[in-house]
């Protein structure tokens, strides 16, 4: 957004006049002749920046389901329909269908360890329970559930009339049933869970990826905005005043923010996790306070430089107030410099955030953020790879957005930069 | 392939068991022993291929050569007077030895370890006396005497307590009064009262006797200066701290040489980069803690063989019996009557993990599933009563605050947590605030019993008896769970007496059959005081590359020997020379 | 020697020799400016030691509940504050913390092994130097040349390339970095080892702790080949993700410094672009890149707590989470003066530097 007080600064060329005169909406929609690619930029990160922002608003928008809910079976890749269940059952067994099983204690049951069978087989006894128990019944369904290596397994278990059922997916049993003549498929278990397809695949525990991304845009843009204002509000002012004023107070100022700055960001937000317990406003004011001495140390070094230049000291010299000095001198100066950090710092902050949900510390794991699904995700790098990947790009194209929008605000406002 | 065969035949054992009689249970699981021969002997069961696949074979003459394991456990402390982790554990039994070991591979099998013959006990169970073997030398070559053994032992006793671990306190002072040399090669141990596992305890790395070299009598050394030379079939020769350690045999060994010329263990920083490495080659065995996903992983890969080891941490609920809300009966049975213990197994673990019943995990002394029994959870109409029964209800919820810690026991704890909230509020009658807090604050307030009334932490034992599954959360204010009042001992009201009465009578019976009964009552009274809510068993997972394997003399060479005591004993190994 | 000594020799003296070269040469008013930087610099670090040793006090927690957990009983912790003397007045505890530091005695670790803390950064802190040195390097030298380029020939396809280049990378989460790092070059080329320091089967006496210098010292090109290839991967993912801000900087600075009158000057004498750029814009243009390297140190030391995770890389960084973790006040509070140290040091030397480069600032 271009800063009003950039406005003020003298118009130098035609081009400049006539920028001034179109209104607000022209500029906007012309900008691209007088900026080039850097108005492209502007442009196509700002889409970002709004996307992401409604987004933040409204995840419901793109997310489908309840990011905490567990909706599908678990490691589901991205647009796969997971396989069909069947039950499957010894050629001589009283049992038909699980509903027979009511009332009857724990009935040992076979499944392939990890499989999404012995989720959809108990959900769908809590159905079957639950209509008995609309009629009256207080019969429960229950299993012991033996978990096996491989479906070979499950159907020799069942063979040998180890356990009284067993459930499998329709797909991968075709072409083992032969070998195994005294078992039969009893039916489809329904399941509520089953049949449905995610965009971005599902994690570890069964949670829909592009959900939990919707969410996780949230907290992302909460953490870097509200830290970024924080430290900038707290930071430019204090480097102009130590720069503009010099002498003790500047000594002393200086002396707090290098003693704050000496001591390493990350470590200080995991003591503040450590001793707020982790929550995002303990993140926030962690994030905040390490960039306060960033803006205050290059806010001061360039209004000190600049306080010594030729046309500040014959502004000086003609008798300018300090006021002005510092409004139209030093501060349109220091504009580039804090837009490159104020840009830097809502990526950073949003990085470091990751980092520490990273290094397990900073947000409580049960929260849809990216960082967390992140540090999830890299433990199941080789095996579902959708897992690191959303996130991961996620993460970028946000941090992408901020950068870019401050890379090309800076080339077009950077009084400097502009005299082509 | 991940080969689950332990835990297959065992689950089978139950299936059997539950299948002939219910009242059968307590024989079939009455002794841990009994389970291992089942596991070892059992050739008819179905995974019989899976489980040949799984011995890796060396051929006995070839081998030796250098093999690398990896970890992710930080060395904390090196004196036998002061160690208390299971890693430090691993390192002081294989360049020391007690005086009886474990049969490597088996649940809880004892075998001589330095001494010549078992332990005798006095009619009075006061005493016990052993004698050593003849000729035993440290690595160093001094000799190993009785007055060595009782002065290196009584460490324990007396310097324990300067060190941080304290360990003293654990498992020396409340057992033994004090140690002495009898003659050169027989050690008598003086007790203040008899207790049923005081063989398993001189099998603890405590009960090592360290060379006085190295660990001088009247302080700690808990980090000392390689090479460490000890009792055992190995000698520490390097230690590089964070990064790794070498180990070479002791030829001053009393058995045999190990079939190796050197181990190395390396240290990672996390299950990633460790499981990565072993991917990789860089490193042969992959060993504690690689989690449930990246074990399954890694045994996809062509050229590694990822086991599951009969044994492993067991997690559970703290239940606070003095905070509201919980000190109120109906509130904990609620709890308990809720949780669906397959579906955390199932959803977190991708069934990886198995359901745990009571606090005693399955294979130990007189472990029964008293929590089944009792409130054949999930069950919610169960719940609901035992809520309304105290005035709870859909408009006046009872509202639960549940602790866990985000980071120490790996991210699954959170995902835990959050199936426990949803399966809580299924009830429609309870209100859930989660609280995640980091470690070094969390522990503190959940094991004062002064904070959390919820709360979720984990338990492996220091010695393989049901007595440490127990004891533990019951005496001495529990921990966290306030059963008894924390300075007099004395029970909190509301709480059966019953709890003390039986435990105490467990821990002097030393009939096996008589103590596996009153375990099993002592186990339904906590399930229906609900002192804590087990719920389930992390597994502990070993990976290694083909060409590397255990002895098959031995029960379990598929996890190279690494069996119920999760002992990791490195001379069994061996290469196939490639 | 202690290990911890050899490396403040390594690098203090050059950093003496500097500094007196440029106290013997410089001006009076420079002179008198690095005195009172120099006196400066002991308050700054005796305030931060306060806020540590006040912050670690304030956390709930204590060494044994983290190290024992549920194994913790209430008489072994209370045992244990009265041995080290955590019963005491905060007031005297500081006291003593106070005489350490000065005494250079930082004290045992509270947790583990009880080791003296001097032994343990004397492990750590070479470890530290090691990646983060490279990695500096690499970042600076990758940055100022695409910077360089991409300034001069602004709006070139080589700009926008470097711009690209600068904001992607940076957009990256440098354990993300990292981690693919290792699974391309570490597990599907194979070309490099993925975690530690050296492989633990050479053998490779240790003196500096620093193990390039070591294997050097020693003329055991086995370990300092193993060494050097452990310290690719950290060093590329770190200074990689660290060039993209110097890139930046440099890249403004040139453009800006390209349109100062003195450059239009050298322009218009007919001097050639490339003198121009040497002699005139890089020189100029490197005084913020030059306050940049200072600003960078703490986040350098940040990324070096995470990269050292990724890679198991035993260093400061990884050491401090830990025991921070395990409330081992006293560790934690030799780190962070360290870490102060170390930053106090840096910015010190980048403050000389940039007066001596722009005698516009006198102090």
């Amino acid at each position: 957004m271009p800063d009003p007080v950039l406005l003020d600064a003298p118009p130098e060329e035609q081009w400049q006049i006539d920028l001034e005169r179109v209104g607000l909406l022209r500029r906007l929609l012309n900008g691209r002749k007088w900026y080039g690619v850097d108005w492209w930029m502007v442009v196509i990160s700002s889409i970002m920046v709004v996307f992401f922002i409604v987004i933040a608003f409204f995840p419901g928008l793109l997310a489908p389901h309840d990011p905490l809910e567990q909706v599908g079976p678990r490691f589901l890749p991205p647009g796969d329909k997971p396989d069909a269940e069947v039950l499957l059952l010894r050629v001589d067994s009283p049992i038909e269908s699980l509903a027979d099983l009511a009332g009857q204690g724990r009935v040992p049951t076979a499944v392939v360890q990890g499989a999404p069978s012995s989720e959809d087989i108990r959900s769908e006894a809590e159905r079957i329970t639950q209509e008995l128990a609309a009629t009256g019944s207080d019969d429960r369904i229950r299993f012991r559930i033996l978990r096996l290596e491989t479906l070979e397994e499950v159907l020799a278990a069942i063979q040998a009339g180890d356990v009284e059922l067993g459930a499998g997916s329709s797909q991968q049993l075709e072409p083992l049933m032969d070998a195994y003549p005294d078992v039969v498929i009893a039916g489809p278990i329904s399941g509520e869970k089953g049949g449905k397809t995610f965009l971005l695949g599902t994690n570890q525990i069964g949670q829909d990826v592009l959900s939990r991304l919707s969410w996780g845009a949230r907290i992302a843009l909460i953490i870097g905005f509200t830290a970024s204002i924080f430290s900038l509000v707290l930071g430019v002012p204090l480097g102009l005043f130590a720069g503009f004023t010099g002498g003790k107070i500047d000594r002393g100022l200086t002396l707090v923010m290098d003693s704050l700055y000496a001591f390493p960001g990350l470590i200080l937000a995991i003591a503040i996790a450590a001793v707020l317990g982790p929550s995002i406003v303990n993140v926030i004011v962690a994030i905040a306070v390490l960039y306060i001495p960033t803006y205050y140390r290059i806010v001061r070094g360039q209004t000190l430089s600049t306080k010594e230049s030729l046309h500040v000291e014959a502004a000086t010299s003609i008798g300018a107030t300090k006021t002005s000095i510092l409004r139209r001198y030093i501060f349109p100066l220091v504009i580039p410099s804090v837009a490159i950090i104020f840009s830097v710092n809502i990526a950073d902050a949003i990085l470091t955030g990751a980092a520490l949900s990273f290094l397990g510390l900073g947000l409580p794991p049960t929260t849809p953020d990216w960082g967390i699904d992140l540090a999830r995700g890299q433990e199941f790098i080789q095996r579902a790879w959708w897992l690191i990947t959303f996130p991961g790009i996620a993460v970028m194209l946000v941090v992408l957005a901020f950068t870019m929008l401050g890379e090309g605000l800076t080339e077009i406002f950077n009084p400097k930069l502009r005299k082509q | 392939m991940t080969k689950r065969f332990l835990l297959v035949v065992f689950a089978f054992a139950l299936v059997v068991a539950a299948c002939t009689s219910s009242d059968d249970t307590t024989t079939t699981t009455a002794g841990a022993a009994s389970t291992t021969t089942t596991t070892t002997e059992a050739p008819a069961a179905a995974t019989t291929t899976t489980a040949a696949e799984a011995v890796a074979v060396c051929p006995s003459e070839a081998g030796g050569g250098t093999v690398v394991i990896g970890t992710t456990d930080a060395i904390a402390s090196l004196d036998t007077a002061d160690a208390y982790a299971v890693r430090d554990w691993e390192v002081l039994k294989n360049f020391g030895e007690p005086l009886l070991k474990w049969v490597p591979g088996a649940a809880d099998e004892l075998q001589l370890g330095i001494a010549e013959s078992m332990p005798v006990a006095s009619e009075d169970g006061l005493t016990w006396t052993v004698t050593l073997r003849d000729g035993l030398l440290f690595g160093d070559g001094t000799p190993v005497t009785a007055q060595i053994v009782a002065s290196q032992l009584t460490r324990l006793l007396t310097i324990s307590e300067t060190g941080p671990n304290q360990v003293g306190l654990t498992l020396g002072n409340p057992y033994v009064d004090s140690i002495e040399a009898v003659d050169d090669r027989t050690v008598q141990f003086n007790l203040p009262a008899p207790i049923a596992f005081f063989q398993q305890l001189l099998a603890s790395a405590s009960y090592i006797p360290a060379n006085p070299a190295i660990f001088p009598e009247g302080e700690l050394n808990i980090f000392p200066e390689p090479p460490l030379t000890g009792t055992g079939p190995w000698i520490v020769t390097e230690i590089v701290p964070e990064e790794s350690m070498t180990l070479e045999p002791n030829p001053n060994y009393y058995g045999d040489q190990p079939n190796l010329d050197r181990v190395i263990v390396r240290q990672f920083a996390d299950p990633q980069s460790m499981a990565l490495a072993v991917q990789s080659g860089e490193i042969d065995v992959a060993w504690r803690i690689l989690g449930a996903e990246l074990a399954t992983e890694l045994g996809e890969v062509d050229g590694l063989n990822s086991v599951v080891v009969p044994s492993g941490p067991i997690r559970y609920l703290i239940i606070n019996h003095v905070l509201e809300p919980t000190n109120d009966p109906n509130v904990r049975k609620a709890i308990a009557s809720v949780i669906d213990r397959d579906e955390l197994s199932d959803v977190i673990f991708g069934g990886a993990v198995d359901p745990l019943f009571s606090q005693v995990p399955p294979g130990f002394l007189g472990a029964n599933e008293a929590f089944e029994d009792l409130y054949g959870s999930p069950d919610l109409d169960a719940a609901r009563a035992f809520l309304e029964a105290s005035g709870y209800s859909e408009d006046n919820k009872l509202q639960l605050p549940v602790w866990y810690p985000p980071e120490h026991y790996g991210a699954t704890t959170a995902d835990g947590v959050l199936l426990i909230v949803q399966q809580l509020e299924a009830t429609g009658m309870i209100d859930v605030s989660v609280q995640a807090q980091e470690w070094g604050t969390y522990v503190g307030a959940a094991t004062s019993g002064e904070d959390y009334a919820v709360s979720v932490l984990g338990w492996f034992f220091d010695f393989p008896d049901p007595e440490n599954y127990l004891q533990p959360f019951i005496e001495n204010g529990g921990i966290g769970t306030m059963v008894t009042a924390k300075e007099d001992g004395s029970i909190t009201p509301g709480v059966s007496p019953e709890l003390l009465t039986l435990l105490t009578a467990s821990r002097l019976e030393t009939d096996l059959d008589a103590r596996a009964a009153i375990l099993d009552e002592l186990q339904k009274v906590y399930a229906d005081e609900v002192v804590t809510v087990p719920l389930w068993i992390e597994p502990e997972f070993i990976v290694y590359r083909d060409g590397i394997c255990g002895d098959a003399s031995l029960p379990n060479p598929q996890t190279l020997n690494i069996g119920g005591t999760m002992e990791f004993v490195y001379s069994v190994l061996n290469t196939d020379g490639s | 020697m202690h290990p911890l000594l050899l490396t403040f020799l390594i690098f203090g003296i050059p950093a003496v020799i500097g500094l007196a070269y440029v106290f013997v040469r410089g001006s009076p008013g420079l002179r008198s400016y690095i005195v009172t930087r120099i006196a400066l610099t002991i308050p700054m670090i005796l305030i931060l030691a306060t806020v540590v040793f006040l912050v670690m006090r304030i956390i709930p927690g204590d060494p044994i509940d983290s190290a024992l957990g549920p194994k913790g009983t209430a008489e072994i912790k209370e045992r244990f504050a009265e041995q080290h003397g955590l019963n005491d007045p905060l007031a005297v505890q500081y006291g003593r913390f106070v005489v350490d530091i000065f005494t250079l005695d930082f004290g045992n670790s509270l947790v583990q092994s009880q080791r003296p803390i001097v032994d343990e950064l004397g492990e750590r802190l070479p470890a530290t130097l090691e990646m983060v040195i490279p990695a500096t390097l690499l970042a600076l030298g990758l940055g100022i040349f695409l910077g360089t380029r991409a300034g001069v020939r602004r709006k070139s396809a080589t700009d926008y390339g470097s711009r690209i280049f600068s904001v992607m990378i940076y957009a990256m989460p440098i354990f993300w970095l990292g981690l693919l790092f290792q699974l391309i070059f570490g597990v599907w080329l194979g070309w490099t080892p993925i975690a530690g320091r050296i492989d633990p089967q050479i053998p490779l006496e240790r003196t500096t702790n620093l193990l390039v210098v070591d294997a050097i010292i020693t003329g055991n090109w086995v370990a300092l080949r193993s060494v050097l290839s452990h310290l690719v991967l950290p060093t590329l993912t770190l200074g990689l993700v660290l060039s993209g801000v110097f890139l930046r900087l440099t890249r403004i600075n040139i453009i800006e410094t390209g349109q100062e009158d003195y450059v239009a000057a050298a322009r218009a004498r007919g001097i050639d672009r490339g003198t121009i750029t040497r002699k005139y814009s890089l020189k100029n243009a490197m005084i913020p890149v030059i306050t940049l390297i200072g600003l960078q140190v703490a986040i350098l030391l940040a990324g070096a707590v995470l990269t050292e995770t990724v890679f198991a890389w035993p260093g400061m960084g990884r050491y401090l989470i830990q025991r921070i973790l395990a409330r081992d006040f006293i560790a934690v509070q030799s780190v962070i003066i360290f870490f102060a140290l170390f930053v106090a040091v840096i910015s010190l030397a980048v403050d000389i530097v940039y007066s001596l480069l722009d005698p516009r600032v006198r102090y």
